[in-house]
């Protein structure tokens, strides 16, 4: 049975099961997220997906919000741009790139949003760094949690994609922290490098070792992995002729995001220095 | 690369660790607990040992293990005991920090002297945990510190005060509390026997009809969330009592379990025979080890005697009930991050719906109470619901444990019922202010409570008394004189919320920990000019964001202090910080 609610004065249609984001993404709405990815389950914990909802008080997390018939949601109000803001202004205030000069990502999901909704970084509440920078040895994954607005994605994809639990939440309230197992390095956690995790950090706190400072891509060229014959499907990021990294593609039929380390990562016999 | 496992079956620690708890992975907590003890600290080798014991990511130990204050990972192994100072309201206006520094200089070496969020020991402030041992009157300066250690404390109420009305209490300091002899000599397990020969459909109706209100602090009427697990079509079902008691300033559950453990199993039991529950358990914080020991010999003397355990009263009904201790982290007294303690995992709270009474413990229906609620239950069954309604002229029937503290010159615990004013509560109960205090203000309701003025000392308190400024919440009353500004005891507040908050949510895990920076400073007279209006506003995302109760209720006495104190939060506004 289908369920009829409006979002933004607009008739949408869901599935029953479907949350308000999903609904309202079906039907090309945008509602900002953070800590939500459409292929892990939802948390509801960064809470910038915040509707108004006629009826209901105050704001809900619409990732969490099951739609139902008769709804009427609001997604863009000014008081939902001020709340949202204020939100960004939290996790920037515990958000530090000093360590990051060679991004591999030009603009982060994050700072999307951040730009977006006007949030800017207040001089006196800066963050100072907590963690080292890059001190993981991990050879494809570069680690740096002073980026990290703890949206768990990594921690999810890790157990539930891959199912490997190297990611955890530790600590708590504003001392939590992401840390690989016992609080030891990815390796030492059983990873097995797949890049998951560093493909749906939203910003950069993860990235791909190999492509730092490649600067970014002229074209994507869609292709089939050539390793083993499951026949992931991934795109090569290609700048002047040349491999720069590899991304999942969403789309992919057999894999979606899902790669393992050497479609991920194994790309560097393409350009060997001895290959006429 | 290194190999992927790092579990080896020679590793002794593990193989006993799998052993004993059987491949359970709802036993990290004790396993951690155990290992923490045998070796004075966790490290990342210890923990990465249970977790192949248990048979669980080194993660998923690792997170639990962080979050529960009481487990201390480090570094590296120490035979360093542990010992932990309250940091709470009632303990901070006794001088905590000064009793902090004089237990240092007395313990010496082989001691770590930490903070520690409120105890429950509020009526013996200041007070603190030597390892599991509670020590109460703390002396303040170190010359005195030699002389009164070490102090065990053992908290008696049985005299009633004079206007008190007991119910709960009706047996503390009558009965011997680790005698199951003497507490059925004062009708324990009266109730349960006579209700095990009616229909249990007759029991939801008699709590039902009593009208019973939730003591956890919510008020959610208790016959209804029954009814509500007994309709609900999964089996099987489950009692868990909430006795994760971490609202500072309260102390009453403790006192129930201390004064009368067989009246709380008896509640329980009669709750698992209403719903169709055969299971019960009581998450106990971590803190109140005393306590858990106390419960887990009534309930195996019970269980000795038909009282509790298969087929009870030699009815066909059976309840077992289980003591599980927390470790220290009172966000687990939030009902759905409880279940994900008890369960092994992360104590943070679950989204909301689905609710515990349809998907609770493992998912099933799962009833969940305070201490007090179960507590009264067997007294309502033994004399009817009408007698229960009798005992207050109130909107909200029957009693109330109340825990009074700060400046008035009775302090500590009372039963009484609901809809009595602040005015009362300090003249008729506590005696009246001290000599030479003057009211200025109390917190009423817990940390999560309001911080009522002058004003407001004749308004009746009950649950829906929130709404005109004085909350009940869990029953807490903390007075304060003329020499405590309401700054200072929100900063108090927000500390507690700052490191208490379980950080899944954006608002909680960094709102709180920014208001507490700005109360740091106004409490220091060095407030700057939009500090109160930044507060203000911390308080509104809080309050609208949070993603459960411990963020949205941290709002609660932030909200309640700027409506009555605002001039002296301005006060505290430094001008030469005016333009920074």
């Amino acid at each position: 049975m289908t369920i009829r609610l409006t979002i933004n004065d607009q008739l949408v249609e869901a599935e029953p099961g479907q949350s308000v984001l999903e609904a309202a993404r079906a039907s090309g709405i945008i509602i900002p997220t953070l800590c939500h990815h459409r292929d892990l389950s939802p948390v509801g914990s960064c809470r910038l997906c915040v509707v108004e909802v006629e009826g209901a008080p105050g704001e809900i997390a619409a990732c969490t919000l099951a739609a139902q018939n008769g709804m009427v949601v609001r997604t863009e109000t000014p008081a939902l741009g001020q709340f949202r803001k204020t939100i960004l202004e939290m996790l920037l205030s515990s958000y530090d790139d000093d360590g990051n000069s060679n991004v591999v990502r030009a603009k982060t999901e994050f700072m999307h949003w951040a730009n977006q909704y006007g949030a800017k970084r207040l001089a006196r509440s800066a963050a100072v760094a907590r963690f080292p920078v890059a001190a993981d040895p991990n050879p494809f994954i570069r680690v740096d949690m002073n980026k990290c607005i703890l949206c768990t994605r990594c921690v999810r994809a890790c157990a539930e994609v891959q199912g490997r639990f190297v990611w955890g939440v530790s600590q708590r309230g504003c001392e939590s922290e992401i840390a690989a197992g016992a609080g030891t390095m990815m390796l030492e956690a059983r990873c097995e490098s797949c890049g998951l995790c560093a493909a749906v950090c939203p910003t950069g706190a993860l990235e791909d070792k190999l492509s730092l400072g490649a600067g970014q891509p002229d074209r994507l060229v869609t292709t089939t992995c050539a390793y083993c014959g499951v026949g992931c499907q991934l795109d090569l990021n290609v700048k002047v002729g040349r491999i720069i990294r590899v991304t999942s593609n969403p789309q992919a039929p057999v894999n979606g995001n899902h790669l393992c380390v050497k479609g991920r990562y194994g790309y560097d016999f393409v350009h060997p220095a001895n290959r006429p | 690369m290194q190999s992927h496992s790092n579990w080896s079956p020679s590793d002794p620690g593990s193989a006993l660790l799998a052993e004993r708890y059987g491949n359970d992975s709802e036993a990290v907590v004790e396993a951690l607990r155990l290992i923490r003890t045998r070796q004075g600290g966790l490290t990342s080798a210890a923990i990465k040992s249970v977790a192949a014991a248990l048979k669980l990511p080194a993660s998923r130990v690792y997170g639990v293990a962080t979050l529960n204050c009481m487990l201390g990972v480090a570094a590296t192994t120490s035979s360093d005991k542990t010992a932990r100072v309250c940091d709470g309201p009632a303990c901070w206006l006794k001088g905590a920090a000064q009793a902090c520094t004089a237990l240092e200089a007395r313990l010496g070496a082989g001691w770590r002297v930490e903070r520690s969020s409120c105890l429950g020991l509020c009526d013996q402030a200041p007070a603190a945990l030597l390892e599991e041992r509670p020590v109460g009157g703390l002396p303040t300066c170190p010359e005195h510190v030699e002389a009164t250690l070490p102090i065990t404390v053992e908290t008696v109420y049985e005299l009633p005060r004079p206007v008190e009305v007991r119910v709960m209490l009706a047996r503390a300091g009558r009965v011997d509390p680790d005698s199951l002899d003497s507490a059925l000599d004062h009708r324990a397990y009266v109730a349960l026997e006579f209700a095990l020969t009616a229909p249990r459909e007759g029991v939801l109706a008699e709590v039902e009809a009593a009208g019973l209100q939730g003591r956890g602090g919510a008020g959610f009427p208790t016959g209804h969330k029954w009814w509500m697990v007994e309709q609900a079509p999964q089996h099987p079902k489950y009692v868990v009592c909430n006795a994760d008691e971490s609202e500072p300033l309260v102390f009453k559950d403790r006192v129930l379990i201390d004064s009368d453990p067989h009246q709380l199993l008896e509640g329980m039991a009669l709750a698992g025979y209403a719903i169709g529950a055969n299971e019960g358990y009581i998450y106990i914080r971590g803190e109140y080890g005393p306590q858990a020991t106390r419960l887990e010999r009534a309930i195996a003397q019970a269980e000795a005697c038909g009282c509790l355990g298969d087929h009870i009263f030699d009815t066909n009904f059976s309840f077992h009930i289980h003591v599980h201790r927390g470790a220290g982290a009172y966000i687990c007294g939030e009902e759905t991050a409880l279940l994900e303690s008890l369960e092994g995992r992360r104590g943070e709270p679950r989204l909301r719906p689905p609710y515990p009474t349809t998907h609770g413990y493992h998912g099933l229906p799962t009833l969940i109470n305070n201490v007090e609620t179960f507590s009264a239950v067997p007294a309502i069954i033994d004399h009817g619901a009408g007698w229960w309604r009798g005992l207050s002229s109130a909107a909200t029937p029957g009693t109330k444990l109340y825990t009074l503290l700060g400046h008035v010159n009775r302090p500590g615990l009372f039963e009484a019922p609901f809809g009595l004013t602040l005015r009362q509560i300090i003249d008729d109960f506590g005696g009246g202010m001290r000599p030479g205090a003057t009211f200025r203000f109390a917190l009423t309701g817990g940390a999560a409570g309001t911080l009522v003025p002058p004003g407001l000392l004749h308004v009746p308190i009950d649950y829906a008394s929130a709404a005109q400024g004085v909350s009940l919440g869990a029953g807490a009353f903390l007075v304060c004189d003329q020499t405590i500004s309401p700054v200072s005891v929100l900063r108090e507040l927000l500390h507690f919320f700052e490191l208490e908050s379980c950080g899944q949510c954006t608002p909680c895990r960094i709102g709180t920990h920014q208001a507490r920076q700005i109360l740091d400073r106004l409490a220091a007279g060095q407030g700057r000019a939009c500090d109160v209006d930044e507060l203000s506003r911390l308080a509104d995302t809080l309050q609208r964001g949070s993603l459960c109760g411990l963020g949205r209720s941290a709002a609660i006495p932030m909200q309640s202090a700027l409506r009555h104190f605002r001039p002296d939060f301005e006060a505290a506004v430094h001008d030469d910080q005016a333009d920074h």
